[in-house]
Parts: structure tokens; C-alpha cells; sequence
């Protein structure tokens, strides 16, 4: 008996609270906001132009935009919103850059709610960008990972020849499916890393020409001989090589192709890169030599790491790159796994992703390729950099090198057929 | 009930008959029991019984299930050599038994368990019995895992405080013998398992029992008629183990054909039974027949446990005017079936099946030789058994390396090629073994007697052979069962043989005094490995166990009847044989990896040197336990109540550890091959190279384990209030266990520093604790209830852990020393190291709040059991386990932890006929 009186009460309880819930959504009061935009030290907010503030209601989804400085008060219906800004400078060199900020989840209830941005300038992409990271791998017959042909891709999106000498590809270390207090928290000055390889070279020897790719790759060998649904990297421009002295954890070193310098790394096992994609994949220019690197940007942090089985402080020490000396980063992750990122919004806004759901099946045989943005005049292409991956990248797509050397673009699903500019514009022929 | 007086020389044979007092029909084997001198007999199944005392007056007491028990003085004279006596059937106590442990009354800290206690319980193997020892509550079957037991101790528990597996500490189960009808069961030969890997996630790594003792899931319980298992200080009689012991005696009895059949969530049980009496001459025979099917989750029909035993036991008696002998013996056999597979719709046909089968066959007798002619020689007993196991493991799994990987080939050390691993394959692995396992044992015992001192003593020597004839580890090295595989296969027979030669001596003195009688019980135990090889430390070495127990009955107040004792042992176990004889460490290092891109099948060559590191540790020691208790108790009326507080210390199990040490390989410069110019494979000679000397590890066996275990253990058995025919038993622990190392450790680290991996270059050397300490503490309240005249017995019991915790032991990132590869020497770790970026990295960061101590709150179960009797022949018992609990929420590291309990039922048919 008793517990139906309390099965009645449940019920006219929810009765009571939902139709609360009405009466509050169906409320057309606004509330005015007070925004507040912090701009780098540099930059004068004076010389911005087509400056504009978006709010989107992360539960209607409506759009709102207002130009800034707002001509009248910026009036919002209650709810939680992602603030986005964007402007446009031209810098002191002459270069058009854009500042961005953004803020996630704000909840507006009440009036004069103060909403805090601070705003980046985007890295100079006066250098060489990622056009496309293969992390997923491919599967063998049996239904098995192989791994062994993941590969990044960097592009020339510039209008002159820039050198590949020098550059330092890097996965982060934290994943961006498991957000971490770290103490002390150095990403708006660094990014934490756990593999270095860098492009050998004295300055000049390795020029990448406007509209060219280099292709890095983990094993730089034709993979079809070890898993017919793979493909060939034997073209790779470098192949991270892993020397190790124990044939149980074999990396294999193609003649053909020269390998990066690996100047860190976690694993003396063999390094691929995360086949889920919970990492940040970056290029920097590291402006000191080797060895005042790996002496001097080793750092012990502190964080909690949060289980299943409960939160567990931990130490680690890995290393830092600092943000100045990043070129460029991108953010991967699972869709529904991704819960922050792990470098700083000033690097990269958004993420990518390749599969929607953890250990999905699906993600194989796809990559991330940044999205094509037009195509010159002298046909050469320029790919979108926004420095927010989400914006900038085709998530889930198939890779380049799938599309041109036409094999499988899935267990089962046949062999590619079109090419593709960035995995969602087909090249006209 | 003690009489005091004086006793004089010699001896007499008393002899005569035990009956009912209304029908005189014989009470057979019926237990007299004389003091002082804990002298005692069986009477054989015509209810006869002989025994023989130096003359004097006792204190003699009969008891016989069903008959009030009979105490009386017993003069012994020249004269009076038969002697009669008829017990009363006791009316209120007939059909009632005793339905959990007794603590036992002997030297040393026990429990007793008979066969009414684990009808009752209903056990589907030995494993459910421990429940009734103190500090143990009721557990879920666990059928998927091998079934090891733990005496005194919390067992291994992981950083959320529940159970893990870590065969550092096999010493805890390998170190508890178990001894059926006088003969140890041996598993020291037992080396089946998968090459030298130690992956947790591999069907075998919970199913193996190499080196942890014995599987108790293979261990039926329906043809058991007791068993103690002795956690306190054991008698010199039984050795090679460190922890303790569990001694079984089986049924050997004229029962009925009694049939059971029990079915629960997991399992399926049946068997059968009868004891038949041979001859008008008390010549027992006993057939028994019991299988088990059971599953590891009763959702999965793929990974199952089935258990096949049969035994046929004959037991005689002959009785002469010298004394009389009794014969025992056995044939057993017991089968024990693991499968294990991956489901292949679920795994795009993935094949992953895995096997093992055991099948032991054995046979055992055991005379026991009774003079009643000699007093300082009253027995004889010898001992002997004989098993053979069959154990047959299969795995067979496809293999798909993630990348091209290698697989080496060679048995021999040196220089040569090894093999691409390209695309995917079929791996078959089979592990044969077949431990051979003979037992010896001859022992004396008598009496001397001087004034008011009585000595007992015993004495014996013992031989125990083990010997693995199977073919050991057969597969393809081509195909190997990972990728990553580089142990070799070895033949088991060629491993020798284990002797363990072991002597005892050990006599009971007994001192009758005003203040009690004293028992005061010293032994020694010496053991010896004869026949192995001059090189290891422990051969032409006799490594002694003392032993001593005390025992204190302090004089009888009124009802109350108080003892006090105490002891002190050093228990020593030796070392198996793959603890002496490991297997092989094969280090294969890459000279030159190259892949050939046109041609990876034809031109690719990968150059091996290999290493083969003998694990074998020559100054490897036997495993000591230092053990000390002080028991406290006293009976009032049928008021029962024990206190054990014990200490342990065990600093030298046996465990793996890791070593390292400099190798040197020539490392061939790949480069250098113009693959263009290829039509073979490419060749050595003509490459560049530079020789490189890199540190690796292998495991060998050191004493690196320790566990040190300290509690206190109590129960009280109250007498059965009449009014409401039940009684109440409350027992219990607090258990604080330490797991940890007590050698220092050698750790690597995984960093590659400008593509140099540290450690190839440098291994430091911690001073650390790698372990826990756990505590935990239980009460178990049980209500036993027996209706006789309804034929029902209720028991409720109220299972109550307070609480268990869990605290990481300290560790000390910082190395103490480092191993350097440039000249192979130990360096000590200073300040001026850090300053190298490859030294300071050997530095492991540990957070101080890791060693915060993990507690888990009360966790309170109820548990139910009855059993009825339906007609003559019928009775049907139930139990539900965790039938209610109270569960409390609580935090680990800062996450809720909410905790859900499952019942476990099940219910069983006995039939007897």
C-alpha cells in the first residue's frame, strides 16, 4: 500500500515539474547580455573589421548574430548557448588574419549575464598545413585491424615554395575523450606531446611548391602484400621508422623511403598513430636544436584520471611544444566520444572525427581531409584554414590515397570509384 | 572428569563390545576416547574394539551419532581385560548434526567439517567448504578460473578492492597441502601453460595451476567424510608447505546407495554412491561415481567446466592376539574439462578456442599396524600412492599481425635468419603434460610412560617423487600464437625428475598436574632434495622445520572448562619443478631488418642473434613461513568459544622476476642494399655495420616475494536452546595481509630519447614496494535450527563483512641504482645522474595520494539453507545465498561506488536407498 501512495506521489510530482518546464520554455522574456571580449596584447580592437557575435541556443538551435560592437543591447531568450566570434585584421606584415573566440555552453537565465570571450589571432599560415590524417587503418579479411598504413598529409596552401626542412610532426598526449584537470595547466602556452619525429634537413633541401603534398607515412611499402584491402604507401615522401632490437615489436624500415628523425617518443615499442583518433595530430618548427629541446621542455604535471573505477591522481612527465611554435593542429575524436581538446582554442577551435560511435566499426578505411575552399586561377588548390577543425576538415571520409590507388574503401563495400578533392568534391574531369 | 593418580607399569589389552542399550544391536565404529594420553579407537562394524593401556585409571568416553555420550572411569588392572559398555540412544538429539566447521580440539588451530556439514551446504566442489572457515564468506562459483585456496589471508586485491589474480603470490595456494586418506596430492610436476607469456586476457591465465597447488574445483565432495584443515602450526608429520593444511578422509563405511542430484545457476551436479560390506569380517567396499557440468556464465554456452570422478575404496580389518591391522586402500580417477571459445558470429570468424583437459588416474594404500603387545611401539603405518595426470592443453586461434611482424625460428644460440610474418594464419598449439607422482611414507608411534609424564611419539620418513613425461609444448614456430611470440617450444620429459626425501620426529609429552594437564607437542621435520644437481644452493642440504605446540587445560570449573595454547613453526615448501627448471629465455635481437619492397616474400631478410638465458636460479632457496599463534578458549556445558591470534612471515616466496644484462649483436646498416641489385635475399658480408651493446631483461626465479599475514580468528558455538531447537553460531576474522616484494626490483622505461630507447642504454634498479596491504574483517552470525521430528533442518545465516581495505605500498620512483649498457656495471643513482636527460628519465613520478587507502563499508548478506527429510528415503534441501542485503553506497577516489548483489540459489534431491 505504501509504496503506491509513493508511486502517486512520484507521478503528480512529475506532473508538477514538467508543466513547470512548460510554463519556463514557453517564457518570451529576454535578457540582456554583457559581452566581454579579451584581445591579444598585439592587437588593437580598433583595426578589426566585419567583426560578429554568434549565439547559437544549443536547445532550439537558433541562430542569433550581432555585429560588435553591438549598435543596441544584445537581448537573448533564456537558455544555453555556444558564443562564437570572428573578425578580420590585416596584420602589421601585411598578412589578413582572422581573430576568433568562442565560448561553449553559457547559460543565460537572467539579466546582465556576463559573457567572457577571449579572442585569438589564428596561427600565420604562412607554412605548410595538415590537408588529411589516416588514423583509422584497415581491416584484413578475417575482419582484424591492420595497422601500418596510417599516414598524415601536409600541403602547401601557400603562393610561394616553403620548405619542409625542419618541420616536427607530434601526437599529443592527452586524449581528447577524457578530460583531464592538469596542474599546472600549461595549454594556453603548450602543447603536452608523447611523439616527436622531425623532417631532417638544413633549410632548403626539401621545397614543397604551391599546391604540393607531402606524404608521411608510418610504413612507406606497398601494404597489399600483407593485407590485399589495403594500399601503397611505397610513395611516401618520409616514413616515421621505429628501430628496435626485438623482432616482437618489428618496425618496418622501406628502402625506398627516408625517415624522420624521431626525437621522442613514449613507446620504444613502435608507434602508430591513435586508430580510434583520440589525440591532437600537430606540425611545429621547434626554433632550438635537438638536444636544448629534450633537455629543457620535459615537464611533470599532475592530473586526475577520471575511470569507471573512480578518479585516480596521477603523475606523468612528458613533453611540451610551445604554442608559438606550432603550425598546426587538429583535434580528432570518436563523434560521441569527444569531450575537449587538447590543445588551445588560440590552435584549434573545433575537432574532427572519424567514426560516431566508440569502437564503431564503421571508422575503417575513413579519414579526415580538409575541406577545398576554391580553386585558383591557376588551378591550384586552397584549402579551407580557420584553425577550427570542425569547420575546416571533411570528418569521416574516405582518404586520398584510397580514392586514387582505387581499392577498398570498405569490408565489403567494393573498391573507390571517384576522386575527390578533400573526400566530398569530386574532381571534374 | 580427569583423574589424578598415579599410573603404574605395564600393559593390558582392553577389549570388548559397544552396543545399544535397548536392542544390544552393535554400535559399529564407535569412537572410545581414554585420558589422559589421548589414547582412542574405532570399534570395527561388529561394534568390537581393542585397545591397549599401560594400567592405571582413566577417563574413557564413547560417542556415536545418535547416543548420548558415555563418560566413565576406567580402572585398567591385570585383570580385567574385556570390558562392555551400552550406549542410550538419545532421543532429543537423534538426526541432529553439526552443520558448520568445529574448531578443532587438537594441538593446533583447526576446522573440522563432516559430512553432515556439507550435505548441508551443498557444495558443488571443495571451493564452497571454505566458506565455513573464519573469515570467509559465501561466494559465486567461479568455474572460468582455476580454484586456488587462501588460508588466513585477504587475498590479492586490486585498487578498487576487489579480488585480482597475480601469480607473484602462488606461494599462498601452492604453499596449503591437501592430503586424501594419507597421501598428498603432488602438483609440482604440473608445467602446463602457454610458452612464457603472461597475458591476462588469455583464457589460460586463470585456468592455469602451474605452481599455485591445487585446483579445488576438481575436488568433489560427495564421497568426503571429513576434513580439517589446519591453519595453525601443523605437525611434523606433514610438510612442504608453507601455509597450511587440508587433510580429507574419505568415506570408508557401509552406507546405503545414496544417490544426489543438485542443479543451481552454473551447475549441474549428479552422483552416486554406496558402501558395501564385503565380509562377515568388516571388509568395506566403496563405489562412487559423480559428474559435473557446469558453465562460467550461464548466458555463454561456450566457455564451460565439467568434472567426471570415480573412485573405488576397499578397507579390511585383521585382528590377531598380537594387535590388529587395518588396510586402506583406493582407485581413483578424475577428469576436469575446461573449454573456452570466442563466440564466431560475433567476431567476423574469428577462431579462438581454447582447451584443456586433465585426467588423473591413482591409487593409494595405507596399512596401519596396531600392536597391543608393546606399549613404546603401538603403530606401524605405511603409506603409499601412485597418480599419473594426463593434462592436454589446446589453443588454436587465428593470428593477424597488425603489421608485418617476424617470428624467429632457431633453437640454438647464435646467428640466423628468422621469418616474416605477412598476412594472416592459423595458429594450433598444444601443451602435453603428464606428471608422475609417487608417494612413500612409513611411520612408528607409541607410548612411553614415566610417572606423571606420558610421551608420545611418532616418528617417519617420507619419499615423494614427481616426473612430467609428456611431450610439453608442441606447435609450428612458423606460426607462432601471436604476433609477438618468441619462446620456443620444450619437451617436458626431458626435465628431471623432483625428489623430496623428508624425515619427522615429534613427540607429545603430557604432564597431569593440579593446575590441568599439559600438553606440550615438539616435532621436527627435516627436508631434503636428494639427486639435484650440485649447482643449486638447496642440493645435499637438509632444511629443518621445528615445530612445537602447547596446550594448556586449565582445571574444570564446575562447567566451565578453559584452555589456553600457543605455537611456533617454521613451515618450509620447496620449489617446484618449473621453479627449478624454467623454461629457457630466448633473446632474439635484430641484427638487419630489411624489407624488401618488390619482393618482401623472396628478398626480405631479418637477422637474428639469439640468446638463450638459462632462468634457471641455482641459489634459488626453499620458501619459509615463520608462524606463531596463542589460542584461547573454554567450553561451558555446550557452550563453545575460541579466539586464534596468529602472525606469519613469509619473506622468500617464490615469484619471476625480471633481470637485466648487456648483449652484444653487429647491427647492419640497411641502407646500404641497393634493392634494385637484388636476385636473393640480401647478403651479410657486404654490408657496413657497428657492433652495439644493448641491455635487455629475462625473467628468472628468485625468493622476491613476500607476505606477511597477521589476524585474529574466533567463533563460538552456543548449545541448542530447547525451546526453540536452535542454536547459534557466530564466527569470524580480521585479517591484515601484506603483498609485497622483498627483493629490490629492476624496472624499465618505455622512452625513446632521440631515437635511442633508454633502455637499451640504462635499467635502474628501485628499492620499492610493488605491493598492498589489504585488512578486512567478518563476522558470521548462523542460526541453526533442527526440527527432528519434522525432519528439518533451517539454518539462517547473517554474513557481515565490516569492512575491507586496500593501501598501496610506498614507492620510491627514484632509482637506488642504475644497470649501464656501456660497461655492464651497477652504478649507485646520484644527483649528478638526473643531470643526463636519458638517467632522468629513469625517474618514476608517483602521486602521494595514490597511497590513500581504499576502504570498502559493511556489506551484509542473508543467507538460507534448509534440507527435509521425506519419508525414508527422500530428503530435498534449498539454499539462497544473499537472499537480502544491505548494501551501502560509498566513495572510492571520489567516485560512488554503488554495490548490487545477485542471489544465488539452487536445490538438491538425495536419494537413499
Amino acid at each position: 500500500m505504501k509504496s503506491y501512495i509513493l508511486f502517486f506521489l512520484i507521478i503528480a510530482m512529475t506532473i508538477i515539474a514538467s508543466s513547470c518546464d512548460d510554463e519556463f520554455s514557453s517564457s518570451t522574456t529576454t535578457h540582456d547580455i554583457d559581452l566581454k571580449i579579451g584581445f591579444p596584447d598585439d592587437i588593437d580592437p580598433a583595426d578589426i573589421t566585419d567583426a560578429i557575435v554568434t549565439f547559437r541556443n544549443l536547445s532550439s538551435w537558433q541562430v542569433t548574430r550581432f555585429s560588435y560592437p553591438s549598435k543596441g543591447d544584445i537581448r537573448l531568450l533564456p537558455g544555453i548557448y555556444d558564443v562564437e566570434f570572428s573578425a578580420s585584421i590585416v596584420l602589421g606584415n601585411g598578412n589578413d588574419a582572422v581573430i576568433r573566440g568562442v565560448s561553449r555552453s553559457i547559460q543565460i537565465v537572467s539579466d546582465a549575464t556576463l559573457v567572457r570571450l577571449t579572442a585569438y589571432c589564428n596561427i600565420i599560415t604562412d607554412d605548410l598545413i595538415i590537408s588529411e590524417v589516416f588514423f583509422t587503418g584497415t581491416l584484413q579479411n578475417s575482419g582484424n585491424q591492420y595497422y601500418g598504413d596510417d599516414y598524415i598529409k601536409l600541403y602547401n596552401n601557400t603562393d610561394h615554395i616553403v620548405y619542409a626542412d625542419g618541420i616536427t610532426l607530434f601526437e599529443s598526449k592527452f586524449l581528447t575523450t577524457q578530460k583531464l584537470d592538469f596542474s599546472p595547466d600549461i595549454m594556453e602556452e603548450a602543447v603536452t606531446v608523447q611523439a616527436i619525429y622531425t623532417i631532417p634537413g638544413t633549410g632548403n633541401e626539401h621545397p614543397v611548391k604551391p599546391g604540393e603534398y607531402i606524404l608521411l607515412a608510418d610504413v612507406g611499402i606497398d601494404h597489399r602484400n600483407a593485407n590485399p584491402n589495403s594500399f601503397s604507401l611505397e610513395h611516401a615522401d618520409w616514413e616515421w621508422y621505429d628501430v628496435s632490437s626485438s623482432p616482437g615489436n618489428l618496425d618496418i624500415d622501406s628502402p625506398n623511403v627516408p625517415n624522420l628523425d624521431k626525437w621522442y617518443c613514449y613507446t620504444n615499442s613502435f608507434w602508430m598513430l591513435h586508430n580510434r583518433g583520440y589525440k591532437a595530430f600537430g606540425i611545429a618548427r621547434i626554433p632550438v636544436d635537438k638536444e636544448t629541446y629534450l633537455k629543457e621542455y620535459r615537464y611533470s604535471y599532475d592530473y586526475d584520471l577520471v575511470t569507471n573505477a573512480g578518479t585516480f591522481p596521477m603523475s606523468q612527465t612528458a613533453y611540451k611544444i610551445p604554442n608559438d611554435w606550432v603550425i598546426d593542429v587538429v583535434n580528432c575524436s570518436v563523434e560521441s566520444e569527444w569531450q575537449w581538446n587538447v590543445t588551445s582554442p588560440r590552435l584549434d577551435m573545433g575537432w574532427a572525427y572519424c567514426g560516431n560511435i566508440n569502437n564503431d566499426k564503421s571508422r575503417f578505411f575513413k579519414a579526415v581531409r580538409r575541406k577545398l575552399l576554391y580553386i585558383a586561377d591557376d588551378g591550384r588548390i586552397v584549402l579551407k584554414d580557420t584553425d577550427n577543425s570542425s569547420v575546416d576538415f571533411n570528418s569521416n571520409v574516405t582518404p586520398s590515397e584510397i580514392e586514387t590507388q582505387h581499392t577498398l574503401i570498405g569490408l565489403g563495400q567494393g573498391t573507390s570509384q571517384i576522386i575527390t578533392y578533400d573526400g566530398i568534391t569530386p574532381i571534374s574531369k | 572428569m580427569i583423574l589424578a593418580g598415579g599410573l603404574t607399569s605395564g600393559a593390558t589389552v582392553i577389549s570388548g563390545k559397544v552396543t545399544d542399550s535397548a536392542d544390544h544391536s552393535p554400535l559399529s565404529f564407535c569412537l572410545l576416547r581414554i585420558m589422559p594420553g589421548n589414547h582412542s579407537c574405532v570399534a570395527d562394524a561388529e561394534g568390537m574394539y581393542s585397545i591397549d593401556l599401560p594400567e592405571g585409571k582413566y577417563s574413557l568416553s564413547i560417542t556415536y551419532v545418535g547416543y548420548k555420550e558415555l563418560r566413565k572411569p576406567l580402572f585398567v588392572n591385570s585383570q580385567n581385560a574385556e570390558k562392555n559398555f551400552s550406549l542410550q540412544a538419545n532421543t532429543l538429539t537423534l538426526g541432529e548434526v553439526v552443520v558448520t566447521a568445529k574448531e578443532s580440539e587438537g594441538m593446533s588451530s583447526g576446522s573440522k567439517i563432516d559430512r553432515a556439514a556439507m550435505s548441508h551446504l551443498q557444495p558443488s566442489s571443495f571451493t564452497d567448504i571454505l566458506e565455513l572457515l573464519p573469515g570467509n564468506i559465501s561466494k559465486d562459483p567461479q568455474m572460468g578460473a582455476a580454484n586456488t585456496i587462501t588460508l588466513r589471508e585477504t587475498g590479492n586485491l586490486g585498487a578498487t578492492g576487489t579480488s585480482t589474480t597475480n601469480p607473484d603470490y602462488a606461494i599462498t595456494s601452492l604453499g596449503t597441502l591437501f592430503v586424501v586418506d594419507g597421501a598428498p596430492v603432488n602438483n609440482d610436476a604440473n608445467l602446463q601453460g602457454i610458452g612464457t607469456t603472461n597475458d591476462s586476457s588469455s583464457p589460460d591465465f586463470a585456468r592455469s595451476t602451474t605452481n599455485k597447488g591445487v585446483d579445488m574445483r576438481s575436488i568433489g565432495t560427495d564421497n568426503i567424510e571429513s576434513v580439517e584443515i589446519i591453519r595453525g602450526i601443523p605437525s611434523a608429520e606433514y610438510g612442504n608447505l608453507t601455509s597450511g593444511m587440508v587433510n580429507i578422509r574419505r568415506i570408508r563405511r557401509a552406507t546405503p546407495f545414496s544417490a544426489r542430484f543438485k542443479a543451481d545457476e552454473w551447475s549441474k551436479l549428479l552422483s552416486a554412491g554406496k558402501g558395501f560390506l564385503v565380509s562377515h569380517s568388516g571388509n568395506i567396499l566403496n563405489l562412487d561415481l559423480s559428474y559435473m557440468d557446469s558453465k562460467v556464465d550461464p548466458r555463454n554456452n561456450l566457455e564451460t567446466y565439467k568434472r567426471l570422478s570415480g573412485s573405488a575404496r576397499f578397507s579390511a580389518n585383521w585382528m590377531n592376539d598380537w594387535g590388529n591391522i587395518r588396510f586402506n586402500s583406493g582407485a581413483d580417477y578424475t577428469g576436469s574439462f575446461d573449454n573456452a571459445k570466442v563466440d564466431p558470429d560475433l567476431a567476423n570468424g574469428k577462431i579462438d578456442e581454447y582447451k584443456s583437459r586433465y585426467s588423473r588416474y591413482s591409487v593409494n594404500a595405507e596399512s596401519i599396524i596396531t600392536l597391543s603387545r608393546i606399549s613404546w611401539l603401538s603403530n606401524i603405518e605405511l603409506n603409499g600412492s601412485l597418480s599419473f595426470q594426463e593434462d592436454i592443453l589446446e589453443r588454436r586461434r587465428q593470428v593477424a599481425p597488425s603489421r608485418p611482424s617476424a617470428a624467429p625460428t632457431t633453437m640454438e644460440a647464435g646467428v640466423h635468419d628468422g621469418h616474416f610474418l605477412i598476412g594472416e594464419y592459423i595458429s594450433d598449439y598444444r601443451s602435453e603434460g603428464k606428471p608422475l607422482n609417487a608417494f612413500l611414507k612409513a611411520s612408528l608411534s607409541g607410548n612411553i610412560l614415566s610417572g606423571i609424564i606420558s610421551n608420545k611419539y611418532k616418528a617417519g620418513i617420507e619419499w615423494n617423487l614427481s616426473k612430467n613425461l609428456g611431450d610439453g609444448q608442441v606447435y609450428d614456430l612458423m606460426r607462432p600464437l601471436s604476433a609477438s611470440w618468441t619462446s620456443r617450444p620444450r619437451r617436458f620429459s626431458d626435465i628431471p625428475a623432483l625428489n623430496v626425501l623428508a624425515f619427522y620426529i615429534q613427540d607429545l609429552v603430557t604432564l597431569k598436574t593440579t593446575a590441568g594437564y599439559f600438553d606440550f607437542q615438539a616435532g621436527l621435520r627435516g627436508t631434503s632434495l636428494p639427486g639435484l644437481d650440485k649447482r643449486y644452493y638447496i642440493s645435499n642440504k637438509i632444511f629443518l622445520d621445528p615445530r612445537l605446540n602447547i596446550l594448556w587445560h586449565l582445571p574444570d570449573y564446575r562447567d566451565l572448562r578453559p584452555f589456553i595454547g600457543g605455537g611456533f613453526g617454521i613451515t618450509t615448501k620447496m620449489p617446484t619443478i618449473d621453479y627449478l627448471y624454467p623454461q629457457a629465455h630466448y633473446n632474439d635481437i635484430v641484427q638487419l631488418n630489411y624489407y624488401d619492397v618488390s619482393n618482401p616474400l623472396e628478398y626480405s631478410r631479418l637477422n637474428l642473434r639469439t640468446y638463450i638465458d638459462d632462468a634457471t636460479n641455482f641459489n634459488l632457496h626453499p620458501a619459509k613461513n615463520r608462524k606463531w599463534e596463542i589460542r584461547l578458549g573454554a567450553s561451558f556445558g555446550d557452550n563453545r568459544l575460541s579466539v586464534t591470534f596468529f602472525d606469519e612471515r613469509l619473506r622468500s616466496g617464490f615469484r619471476y622476476s625480471s633481470i637485466y644484462t648487456p648483449y652484444s649483436y653487429r647491427e647492419y646498416d640497411a641502407s646500404a642494399i641497393d634493392p634494385d641489385m637484388l636476385s636473393a635475399p640480401p647478403d651479410l658480408e657486404s654490408l657496413p655495420f657497428t657492433d652495439k651493446t644493448i641491455l635487455d631483461g629475462h625473467r628468472v626465479v628468485t625468493n622476491g616475494t613476500r607476505i606477511d599475514k597477521q589476524g585474529v580468528e574466533f567463533q563460538l558455538n552456543t548449545m541448542r536452546w530447547s525451546l526453540l531447537k536452535t542454536s547459534l553460531i557466530i564466527s569470524g576474522a580480521w585479517f591484515k595481509s601484506t603483498y609485497s616484494n622483498s627483493q629490490m626490483l629492476y624496472s624499465s622505461v618505455s622512452d625513446v630519447i632521440d631515437g635511442k630507447p633508454v633502455s637499451e642504454r640504462y635499467v635502474g634498479i628501485y628499492d620499492y614496494n610493488d605491493g598492498r596491504v589489504n585488512e578486512q574483517f567478518n563476522t558470521n552470525f548462523m542460526f541453526d535450527t533442527q526440527l527432528t521430528n519434522l525432519g528439518l533442518i533451517f539454518t539462517t545465516s547473517v554474513q557481515c563483512m565490516w569492512f575491507v581495505k586496500s593501501t598501496m605500498l610506498h614507492k620510491n620512483g627514484r632509482p637506488s641504482y642504475y644497470l649501464d649498457s656501456a660497461d655492464g656495471t651497477i652504478h649507485e643513482y646520484t644527483s649528478d645522474s638526473e643531470k643526463d636527460i636519458m638517467l632522468a628519465s629513469l625517474i618514476k613520478t608517483y602521486n602521494e595520494t595514490q597511497y590513500n587507502p581504499v576502504k570498502v563499508v559493511p556489506a551484509v548478506y542473508l543467507n538460507l539453507k534448509a534440507s527435509k527429510s521425506i519419508g525414508r528415503w527422500l530428503r530435498i534441501s534449498l539454499f539462497v545465498n544473499r537472499i537480502i542485503d544491505y548494501l551501502p553506497d560509498y566513495k572510492v577516489n571520489g567516485m560512488t561506488i554503488r554495490r548490487n548483489a545477485k542471489p544465488y540459489f539452487g536445490m538438491e534431491l538425495n536419494l537413499t536407498i
